[in-house]
């Protein structure tokens, strides 16, 4: 662990985050604690509200561990759905796609 | 498939269900409490009900639905399903099947009958016991006028009047439909609604989406909204599965809250939930505004980035395999599981299915249990394999003649083509092979019916009803079938009174069972009535003229009378059983199918019918016989045994008749050229070859052929169809080598010899009797 | 991609409707007869939205929702109910099983697919 904190740890999200994904998901995130994290969501069709709130829960973490957390790929149908929700991930978003 | 496809199945569906529901209250009537005998009979009701509704047969949904009700009331022990209930229930099913033939023929039922009982099924589930069916014959004017208007109103719109036993659950169904709510009360002005949407963890569980309720929301109006996430707990405290987001919404919209709320009409248990009009436009959230256009999240195919491969193998883990290959060969894979399933299904589906058991028919097993095929078809199919087994007779008549050695591989060749002939023939029969249970079930109506009438109570028993039979035997079997029933209600069994005088339960009842016995099927009517008066029957007969007074009859032939044309022990013909037709009618009937009739009768406990008829019309096994240098086909199934008599066990008797003692009995010698007028004078016995055949009700007679050729099995053609009846001969095949042969009528032949012999004894007048045919 | 309907329900005459609604409007239908019928199905065609009756013979529509919401794989996908009258009662008791949502009959194609909307993304 140690000789890999340097590290920057990086999550696909799949194409459907629903209910069965978010446990998946919460398991995925805290393997990944305490790396820095980019996540790429540009394979995400559907995500629902659990999932928004783990990744939401994550981000906090992250915060509050001083570590990265971002998404740097997002499809169109996970930043409308983002959008729906009235979640606002634009600080989360990496420089390159920030509009 | 269209609509009116839809319809025939719907109607066809209909007869099913009626079907079921009838046994099923026969079986309550007959003690039977198993729950899901209750449940039976509601689900029938209910999916005619249903499916009456989508075609808009309102007539019949209101009924079913008053029906329904009160099954409804039986099936939550409300209502205990007593003899007197039942008398209601079953009467509600005559009517329902009545309804159901009205929408499908374009008729009408008669309204005082549908109104009665909608009268007294309401009072069934208002606890109401019932008078004793009185309501039903007499509908009162005045509260009759009430009732149809009561009847059509709980059922036609699907939310209104509730039935009884509903809505107590502390949540008001909200009355709503998809697009009109709104239009009535709609405003002009667009208005702000404020809305507080907080899902709870159940909300998730039902397979609800938070997500996709703020997407049909955000279609109501304009839509800003503001997600509160303060309770998102830390991250490793959470539960992912938990329900933490809370909502507040304001949308603008021109329509009215019922439309915000019918968003939300899913999951308002699952949530809390709160709407109303903004009061004022001052606002201390920070409100994010939602695009109106979403459509991306309608679709998942128009997301960009992977295509869709990539979400079947990520969205279904370790299916993701399964899934695939259920997709790529999903026709076969849908057959072959389709199939699987079908085999574990309790199979009633016997003969027939079993033979036709292949792919065609497993692969529609998930949209229906069978295929539907015109019956020409089937007719057709086995004309031609009729056809084909003639032809194969043939071929292998001629290379038998032609092969000296009778070991060549064309002989072996042509016996398996004769196996596989038949085998075809047998699997092609079995197509048409049916259960008797639907002429039995309309049996159980006409013992109600016929009872309720003659004010006699009558419990009807069927045994056997899945027993199989050519649909041409089915078909032909439900008229004498209801002649008999009609009979055996009518005359068999005693009134109450006199039954109850007698000593016996002062409900009669009337056994009708069916089983297969050697090649054919056994029908048996039995009634435990006062059996055939036979001083009567026999007076009747002198009556009319059709014995002389001093004939000597024993008791089975005096009971056989009542087959005699013209007979009737009735002293009125009645409206029920009478209807111009005696029994010598149905006994006709019944030899025009290949089948006899017999009686036979115990004073004071009864009479039994016993008829027996082949399973198929289109083939036979018979013995080929010589009779005075014809070919005659004679049914196996008659035939007991074969004997060559010799000199000394012949016996004359009187002037003609000549007797064949058998194993220290004797038995009647018949000389079938005689009979039919082949030959003039009766053969030499010795010369010949005596067939012991019996015949219902008619006791064993030998019949002397003067050669056997052999047994196979012969395609039935048909005289009438082709010529004319002929008296004691049953149909025509053709033979292997070309030639037309005649089947013999064994009963007819039987019958005509004993009129024969009654007439010589006792002057007995028989239209049975062949000597004029030519 | 076509979405996937499994429908559950023992009426000949409702199965062919709801097959001929759900094919009209570009779903790939699959249908199971009861309840029983319709959990051996579910694992093979893994399906979006299900349709199911409530009075079914072998396992009832209720039976049937708590078997799929007690199914790992298959816990969240929407279930949508086919009641005859708005039943408070058997509406309630499906919402218990675990129901999404229902369809009030007479069979509407319209209301089917609306609900099927509504529940699917």
């Amino acid at each position: 662990m140690a000789s890999t904190t340097a590290e920057t740890g990086s999550l696909k999200l799949v194409s459907v985050l629903d209910l069965n994904e978010a446990s998946v998901l919460h398991g995925q995130l805290t393997n990944m604690r305490g790396k820095d994290l980019s996540i790429d969501a540009s394979g995400v069709e559907r995500v629902g509200v659990q999932c928004v709130q783990v990744l939401m829960a994550a981000a906090n973490a992250w915060e509050e561990d001083k570590k990265k957390f971002v998404f740097d790929k997002v499809s169109d149908a996970f930043g409308k759905s983002m959008q729906l929700i009235g979640i606002n991930i634009d600080h989360l978003l990496a420089k390159e796609i920030q509009q | 498939m269209d609509m009116n496809e839809i319809k025939e199945i719907f109607f066809q569906e209909c007869e099913e269900q009626l079907a079921e529901l009838e046994s099923g209250l026969l079986k309550l009537n007959d003690g039977d409490r198993d729950p899901e005998t209750v449940n039976a009979v509601f689900r029938a009701v209910h999916s005619i009900k249903g499916g009456a509704g989508a075609f808009g047969l309102d007539d019949l949904v209101s009924f079913a639905h008053v029906f329904e009700t009160t099954l409804d009331c039986v099936r939550s022990n409300k209502l205990e399903p007593t003899q007197d209930v039942l008398k209601v229930m079953l009467k509600s099913a005559d009517v329902l099947a009545d309804l159901v033939a009205a929408s499908r023929d374009g008729g009408s039922v008669e309204e005082g009958r549908t109104r009665g009982l909608v009268k007294e099924l309401e009072a069934l589930a208002r606890g109401e016991l019932p008078s004793g069916g009185a309501a039903a014959e007499t509908p009162k004017a005045a509260p009759a006028k009430a009732a149809p208007k009561a009847a059509p109103a709980p059922a036609a719109p699907p939310v209104a009047a509730a039935p009884p036993p509903t809505d107590d659950s502390g949540f008001q169904p909200i009355p709503f439909t998809f697009d009109g709510f709104g239009e009535e009360e709609q405003t002009i002005e667009p208005s702000t609604f404020e809305v507080i949407f907080k899902p709870r963890r159940e909300l998730y569980a039902k397979g609800n989406e938070a997500a996709l309720l703020l997407r049909d929301l955000s279609r109501v109006g304009t839509m800003s909204i503001n997600c509160d996430t303060d309770q998102l707990p830390p991250f490793d405290k959470m539960d992912p599965e938990e329900a933490y987001f809370t909502w507040k919404i304001q949308v603008k919209t021109d329509k009215g809250e019922q439309d915000i709320r019918t968003v939300f009409e899913f999951a308002e248990w699952d949530c809390d939930l709160d709407v109303k009009v903004a009061e004022s436009s001052e606002e201390e959230l920070p409100m994010v505004p939602v695009p109106f256009d979403l459509s991306v999240l309608d679709d998942g195919s128009d997301a960009s980035g992977e295509d869709q491969d990539a979400s079947d193998e990520s969205a279904a883990n370790d299916a993701a395999a399964a899934v695939a290959a259920a997709e790529t060969a999903s026709n076969v894979s849908k057959m072959a599981a389709a199939a699987a399933r079908a085999d574990k299904k309790e199979s009633q589906a016997a003969a027939a299915a079993a033979a036709a058991a292949n792919a065609a028919n497993a692969a529609n097993a998930s949209a229906g249990q069978t295929i539907r095929v015109d019956l020409d078809r089937v007719d057709r199919l086995i004309n031609l394999v009729g056809e084909l087994v003639i032809n194969q007779a043939m071929l292998s008549q001629s290379v038998i003649e032609n092969d000296t050695t009778g070991t060549s591989s064309i002989n072996m060749g042509l016996e398996e083509l004769q196996q596989l002939t038949r085998e075809i023939q047998d699997s092609v029969m079995a197509i048409r092979a049916q259960p008797v249970k639907p002429v039995f079930q309309r049996m159980s109506r006409i013992v109600r019916e016929v009872a309720d009438m003659v004010g006699k109570s009558i419990r009807l028993v069927t045994e056997g009803e899945n027993t199989e039979v050519d649909k041409t035997v089915i078909d032909k079997l439900a008229e004498p079938l209801t002649h008999m029933i009609r009979n055996a209600v009518d005359h068999g069994i005693e009134s109450p009174e006199k039954r109850e005088a007698a000593g016996k339960n002062p409900e009669g009842t009337v056994r009708l069972t069916a089983k297969h016995r050697s090649g054919r099927i056994v029908i048996e009517l039995v009634d435990d009535g006062a059996g055939i008066n036979r001083e009567k029957v026999r007076q009747k007969a002198i009556d009319n003229d059709l014995i002389p007074a001093d004939a000597n009859l024993s008791d089975e032939e005096i009971d056989n009378l009542i087959f005699m044309p013209g007979f009737s022990t009735a002293d009125k013909i009645s409206d029920i059983s009478g209807r111009g037709v005696g029994m010598d009618v149905v006994k006709r009937s019944i030899q025009a199918l290949g089948g006899r009739i017999s009686i036979s009768s115990r004073p004071g406990q009864g009479s039994t019918f016993t008829m027996s008829l082949p399973l198929t019309l289109a083939v036979l096994d018979g013995m080929v016989v010589t009779v005075a240098g014809q070919t005659l086909v004679v049914p196996l199934t008659a035939i007991v045994e074969t004997l060559q008599p010799e000199a000394s066990s012949i016996h004359s008797f009187g002037a003609n008749q000549r007797l064949i003692s058998i194993r220290n009995s004797f038995c009647p010698l018949v000389d079938v050229g005689r009979i039919l007028n082949f030959r003039s004078m009766q053969a030499n016995p010795v010369e010949g070859v005596a067939l012991l055949v019996e015949s219902e009700g008619g006791g064993q007679r030998a019949l002397m052929v003067d050669a056997i050729q052999g047994q196979r099995q012969v395609v039935i053609k048909s005289l009438e169809a082709n010529y004319t009846h002929v008296p004691g001969i049953a149909a025509a095949t053709i033979l292997g080598d070309g030639r037309v042969a005649l089947i013999l009528d064994v009963d007819a032949v039987v019958s005509a010899s004993r009129g024969q012999s009654l007439r010589q004894e006792g002057g007995m007048k028989s239209d049975m009797s062949l000597a004029a045919t030519g | 991609m076509k979405k996937k309907i499994l429908t559950v329900d023992d009426s000949r005459t409702i199965r062919n409707m709801l097959l001929v609604t759900l094919n009209n409007a570009g779903y790939e239908t699959i249908q199971a007869e009861d309840g029983v019928e319709g959990l051996e199905v579910l694992e093979e065609c893994n399906p979006d939205v299900i349709v199911t009756d409530i009075n079914m013979p072998r396992l009832d529509g209720f039976g049937f929702i708590e078997g799929v919401r007690r199914n790992d794989r298959y816990r969240a996908v929407p279930i949508l109910v086919l009641t005859t009258e708005s039943d408070a009662e058997k509406k309630n008791r499906a919402r218990q099983a675990g129901a999404t949502g229902w369809i009030v009959k007479p069979f509407d194609p319209a209301k089917l697919i609306d609900a099927i909307e509504r529940v699917t993304a």
